[in-house]
C-alpha cells in the first residue's frame, strides 16, 4: 500500500496487534493499549523498534486516514495521540539504552506542524541508540529553531513535516539553517511522500520517512559505526 | 431597532459561517462571515479555500456530507489566511448544497493543542527521568566497584597494621631484653668492682702493714677508679630500672640538716681544690619532708660533685628553701665555667659532654645529669638549670615535700578505717607503698575495699576487728613471720576458710630487702652497717659466731677481714651444702647467705635449715636475689589459694584470681562486680 510497509516486510502478527492497539486507542483505554504493547508486543519477542514503527506509527497513520474519512473527530485524534505518547514513554522506560556515541541530534517539527508522534519516535530511536537527542516538539518557530541550533551546536538537525501544507515552512527553515549554521540537516515525515516533495532541497543530506532510515543515515553521515537496531 | 439591526449587532458573536455552492463545489453565495473569514466569493471553488493538501477531503465532504446532514465533517480551511479546523455540515438545497461551518471546533482544537504541547513537555521530562535513573544505576555500579577497591586497600591497611603491631611487639621485646641485659650485666660488674674497692680500702688502712708513699698513691688511684666505676654501674642500673619501670621509691620522713651533714661527709674526698669553698647553708623553716631521701641525696651528690669539678676558684653553695606551700627546692650554685645557652638542655642528655676547657682536666661519666633529671621526675618534681658562660651555674631541684605516693597511701588508710558497705574487704599484707596503691587501684573498681597492713602484726590486729573476704599476703614480708601468719590463719577454725593469695617477689631488690638485706648488698659490706645489723639480731643473747655461706672467695675473705678485730668469729662455707653442714656443726648465731650459688640454691639451704630444729631459729641474712622458678613457686603454692606474681601483676589477672578464690570460698555474690 505505501512504501514504508514494503520496506519493513510483511509481519501479519504485528498487523493484528496494530489493529487491537488502535481499537484501544480510539476507545481511550490506555491501560489496554499499553498492556497490548508489553504483553503481546514485547512479551512475544518483538523489538522495541518494531513496536515503534510497525505498531504505533502504523496506528498513527491509520488514525490520520480515519480522520480524513471523517470517521473520527479531532478530539478523538488527540485522545488517541495522547495514548500513543504514553505508550512511547513506557517503551522508552523499558528499553536499554546503548552506550553514548558522542553525537547530538536536534529533532523538531517545523513551525505550524502539530503532528509530532513521528518525530517523537525518531527522537526515541536515536536516543536509545546512543545519540544525545534534544527534542523540541511540535510547531517550533523557525527563528527559535535557528538560535537553538546556534547555541547548542548539534551534530545533526532533523526536521519533521507531516502535512504537505507545511512543506514551504520546511524549506524556509532549511534555508535559514544553511545561512547561519553549517550543521548537517535531515528532513523527514509523511509530507515527503507527496509526489515531488523530495525535490528542491539544497543542502539537505538526509531524506527519510521513518526512524530506521534516519538512524542509519545519521550513523553513516556522522561516522558512527553501524551497530544494528533494537 | 429593526430585525436587520439586531441581526447586525449580534453577528459579531457568531462562530458560524454559511455559504451555498453547486454540486461541483463552486461557491454560489457566501454570507458576510464566510466572506470575511474564508475570503469566500461566489465563483470560487470551495476546495481552494482549504489548507494545502486538504483539497481531497473537501471533495469527499462535498460528495458524502449531504447524505448525512446532521453529521459534521472537520475540514482544514484557511481562516484569515491561517489553517484552522472547522466543523462543517452540508445539506441539499435547491440548485446545490447549503454549507454551514462552525469555528467552535477550532477553539477546542487550540485548547487541545495546549494539552498536546504540555504532553510533549511531560514526555520530555519522563525521558529525562529515565536517563537520569540509568545514569544513577551506572554511578551505583561505579560505587560498588570503588567500594570493592576500598575494601581491598582496607585489607592492605589492616595487614599493615598487623605488621606494625608485630614490629612494635618485637621492638618492645627487644627493649625488654636490652633492659634485662643491662641490669644483669651491671650486677655482674658489681661483684668484682666491690672486691677491688674493698681490698683497696683494706690496703689503705694499713691492715697488713704500712704502704710507702708511692704505693699509697697507687692504691689511692685504684680506689678512685673503682669508686668511679661503681658510680657508673649504679647509674646504668638505675637508668635501666627507670626505663623498665621497676625503680622502687622509699619515701620516709627525713631532716634536711642531717642530709646536708651526711653530704658534707661523703663529698669531702672529692673536694680537693683549696681555691673552692663548699658551703652548705643552714636551711630556714621547711615543711615536713616525707620523700625518698636516698634519691634526693643521689641527685644532690651528682650536682655538687659536678659543681666542684667544673669550678676552678670561688664557691659551691648549697641551700634548701620552700618556694611554695608543700614544696621544697634545693639549689646548687657554683662560680665555675658555666654553660652556654644553646647547651642548657643538652647537658641533660645521656653521654653528652659539652666542650669546655675543664673537660680536659676532668672527666665525668656523662650519665649523672640525665639520671638526676629522671629521678627528679620520679620524685614528682623537676630539675632545671640557669647559667652564664664564664660566671657559673645554678642547678635547682624542686620536689613536693610529701611524695604523692605517701599522701595517696594516707588517703587509702583513712578510707580503710571505715568499712564501706557493699564492698568486700580484702586485707593486703604488704609493706611496699607503691604495691599497696597498685592493689587499691586494681581492686577498687571491682567493688573491693583494700585494707592495708604494713606488717603481719598489724594484720593480726586488723583481723581481730574485721573479717576480710580474702587476704593478699606478701610471703617475703618479715621473713619467717609471714609463714607463721599463714599457718596461724590455716590452723584457726574461724579463719581457715578465708582464701589467702600469696604474692611472690621476683624483683631482686625486693627479695633481698624483704629477707633482711639492705637495698643493694654491697660486697664487701660496710663494716659499720654489718656490725649494727649483727647487734640488732642479738636480742636472744650475744652473737659471736657468724657463718658466711658464699661461693665467692673474695667475698668471704672480705667479711673475715672486716670482722677480724671484733668479738665475732667467722666460719666459712663455700657452697650451700657445705653451709648447711657447717650450720649444724657450728650452730652459728647468724648466717650470711649468698643467694647466687652454683650447687644449692638459697631456698634449699633455707629448707634444710628450717627443717632441722637445731638450725631452724638461726637468723639468716640473705643478699643478691634471684628470679624464682617453677619449683620455688610450687613450694609456696602448698598452703595457699593462689599465687600472684608481683612483677607481672596485671589488673585483670589480679581480679580474676581473687574472684576465683572468693568463689571457691563461697563468697561469690558480693565480689561479682
Amino acid at each position: 500500500m505505501s512504501t514504508d510497509e514494503d520496506c519493513l516486510g510483511n509481519r501479519p502478527e504485528l498487523d493484528e496487534l496494530t489493529q487491537s492497539y488502535l481499537a484501544a486507542q480510539l476507545a481511550g483505554d490506555r491501560r489496554e493499549a499499553i498492556r497490548l504493547l508489553m504483553e503481546e508486543g514485547i512479551g512475544r519477542g518483538n523489538s522495541v523498534i518494531d513496536l515503534h514503527l510497525r505498531v504505533i506509527q502504523q496506528a498513527q497513520r491509520e488514525i490520520g486516514r480515519l480522520w480524513e474519512q471523517n470517521s473520527i473527530s479531532v478530539a478523538q485524534e488527540h485522545q488517541a495521540t495522547a495514548v500513543s505518547q504514553l505508550a512511547l514513554a513506557h517503551l522508552y522506560q523499558q528499553s536499554i539504552r546503548r552506550p553514548a556515541v558522542g553525537k547530538s541530534v536536534l529533532v523538531a517539527c517545523v513551525e505550524g506542524e502539530m503532528h509530532d508522534v513521528g518525530a517523537r519516535i525518531c527522537a526515541d530511536v536515536l536516543d536509545l541508540h546512543g545519540f544525545d537527542v534534544r527534542f523540541l516538539g511540535a510547531d517550533v518557530p523557525t527563528e527559535c529553531l535557528i538560535s537553538f541550533a546556534e547555541r547548542t551546536h548539534p551534530s545533526l538537525v532533523a526536521l519533521s513535516v507531516t502535512l504537505p501544507t507545511h512543506l514551504g515552512t520546511a524549506h524556509a527553515a532549511v534555508d535559514a539553517l544553511r545561512a547561519r549554521t553549517s550543521v548537517p540537516i535531515a528532513v523527514g515525515g509523511r509530507a515527503l511522500d507527496t509526489p515531488g516533495a523530495r525535490e528542491g532541497w539544497d543542502g539537505v543530506s538526509i531524506f527519510g520517512a521513518d526512524a530506521i532510515e534516519l538512524l542509519n543515515a545519521a550513523r553513516s553521515r556522522l561516522g558512527v559505526p553501524a551497530g544494528g537496531t533494537g | 431597532m429593526t430585525a436587520g439591526g439586531y441581526a447586525d449587532a449580534v453577528r459579531s458573536l457568531s462562530r458560524e459561517l454559511a455559504l451555498a455552492c453547486d454540486a461541483g463545489g463552486t461557491i454560489l453565495w457566501a454570507d458576510a462571515r464566510a466572506s470575511e473569514l474564508l475570503g469566500a466569493r461566489p465563483g470560487q471553488a470551495l476546495r481552494s479555500l482549504a489548507v494545502d493538501g486538504s483539497g481531497g477531503r473537501v471533495d469527499q465532504f462535498l460528495r458524502h456530507a449531504p447524505d448525512t446532514p446532521g453529521r459534521p465533517w472537520e475540514l482544514a480551511m484557511l481562516v484569515n489566511g491561517r489553517p484552522a479546523t472547522l466543523a462543517v455540515w452540508a445539506a441539499r438545497i435547491p440548485s446545490g448544497l447549503g454549507v454551514v461551518g462552525s469555528l467552535v471546533t477550532e477553539d477546542f482544537a487550540q485548547a487541545l493543542e495546549q494539552v498536546t504541547s504540555t504532553l510533549t513537555e511531560v514526555a520530555e521530562l519522563q525521558r529525562e527521568t529515565v536517563r537520569q535513573r540509568a545514569e544513577l544505576a551506572a554511578r551505583n555500579g561505579e560505587l560498588v566497584r570503588v567500594n570493592r577497591e576500598l575494601e581491598d586497600s582496607n585489607r592492605g591497611v589492616i595487614n599493615l597494621y598487623a605488621e606494625l603491631d608485630e614490629k612494635s611487639d618485637s621492638l618492645r621485646r627487644t627493649a625488654e631484653v636490652k633492659s634485662r641485659v643491662v641490669a644483669n650485666v651491671s650486677h655482674e660488674f658489681r661483684t668484682p668492682i666491690n672486691s677491688i674497692a674493698g681490698l683497696a680500702r683494706l690496703l689503705l688502712e694499713n691492715s697488713d702493714g704500712p704502704l710507702n708513699d708511692e704505693q699509697r698513691r697507687q692504691v689511692g688511684f685504684i680506689l678512685k677508679s673503682a669508686d668511679e666505676l661503681s658510680v657508673l654501674v649504679s647509674d646504668l642500673l638505675d637508668l635501666s630500672k627507670l626505663e623498665s619501670g621497676t625503680l622502687r621509691l622509699r619515701p620516709a620522713p627525713f631532716d634536711v640538716s642531717k642530709l646536708f651533714a651526711a653530704l658534707r661527709g661523703t663529698l669531702r674526698p672529692l673536694h680537693t681544690n683549696p681555691a673552692v669553698t663548699l658551703v652548705f647553708e643552714a636551711p630556714g623553716p621547711l615543711p615536713v619532708l616525707n620523700t625518698d631521701e636516698t634519691k634526693v641525696s643521689q641527685i644532690l651528690r651528682n650536682l655538687i660533685s659536678n659543681a666542684v669539678k667544673f669550678t676552678e676558684r670561688g664557691e659551691v653553695h648549697v641551700r634548701a628553701w620552700s618556694p611554695a606551700p608543700g614544696r621544697i627546692a634545693f639549689g646548687v650554685r657554683d662560680t665555675g665555667v658555666g654553660i652556654a645557652e644553646e647547651n642548657l638542655e643538652r647537658v641533660f642528655e645521656e653521654f653528652t659532654q659539652i666542650e669546655n676547657p675543664m673537660q680536659r682536666k676532668v672527666k665525668g661519666t656523662g650519665l649523672g645529669l640525665s639520671l638526676s633529671r629522671r629521678l627528679a621526675e620520679i620524685l614528682g618534681g623537676a630539675l632545671r638549670v640557669e647559667s652564664t658562660l664564664g660566671e657559673g651555674s645554678t642547678f635547682t631541684l624542686e620536689v613536693p615535700a610529701v611524695h604523692p605516693e605517701v599522701s595517696e597511701l594516707d588517703a587509702l588508710q583513712a578510707r580503710s578505717a571505715s568499712m564501706q558497705p557493699g564492698r568486700s574487704p580484702v586485707l593486703v599484707v604488704e609493706d611496699d607503698r607503691q604495691t599497696l596503691l597498685l592493689y587499691e587501684k586494681y581492686l577498687r573498681d571491682s567493688g573491693f575495699q583494700v585494707v592495708p597492713a604494713r606488717s603481719t602484726d598489724e594484720a593480726r590486729d586488723l583481723m581481730r576487728r574485721m573479717r576480710p573476704a580474702a587476704v593478699v599476703l606478701d610471703i617475703m614480708l618479715d621473713g619467717e613471720a609471714s609463714w607463721s601468719f599463714l599457718s596461724e590463719m590455716k590452723e584457726d577454725a574461724t579463719t581457715r576458710d578465708i582464701p589467702i593469695l600469696v604474692v611472690t617477689v621476683t624483683d631482686r631488690e625486693q627479695k633481698a630487702r624483704a629477707l633482711g638485706a639492705d637495698e643493694f648488698w654491697m660486697k664487701p659490706m660496710d663494716q659499720q652497717w654489718l656490725l649494727r645489723r649483727l647487734r640488732a639480731l642479738a636480742r636472744n643473747g650475744p652473737v659471736s659466731k657468724v657463718l658466711v655461706v658464699d661461693d665467692d672467695e673474695v667475698s668471704r675473705y672480705l667479711v673475715r677481714r672486716l670482722l677480724q678485730d671484733t668479738e665475732y668469729r667467722i666460719v666459712e662455707a663455700a657452697g650451700g651444702a657445705e653451709g648447711v653442714r657447717r650450720a649444724r656443726e657450728e650452730l652459728p648465731h647468724v648466717i650470711l647467705l649468698d643467694f647466687v650459688m652454683p650447687d644449692m640454691g638459697a631456698f634449699e639451704v633455707l629448707d634444710e635449715l628450717k627443717k632441722d630444729p637445731v638450725t631452724r631459729s638461726i637468723p639468716v641474712i640473705v643478699h643478691t636475689s634471684k628470679n624464682l622458678d617453677e619449683d620455688e613457686r610450687k613450694r609456696l603454692s602448698v598452703e595457699t589459694a593462689a599465687i600472684l606474681n608481683k612483677q607481672s601483676l596485671s589488673r585483670e589477672i589480679a581480679i580474676a584470681r581473687i574472684r576465683e578464690a572468693l568463689v571457691k570460698a563461697g563468697v561469690g555474690g558480693d565480689a561479682q562486680r
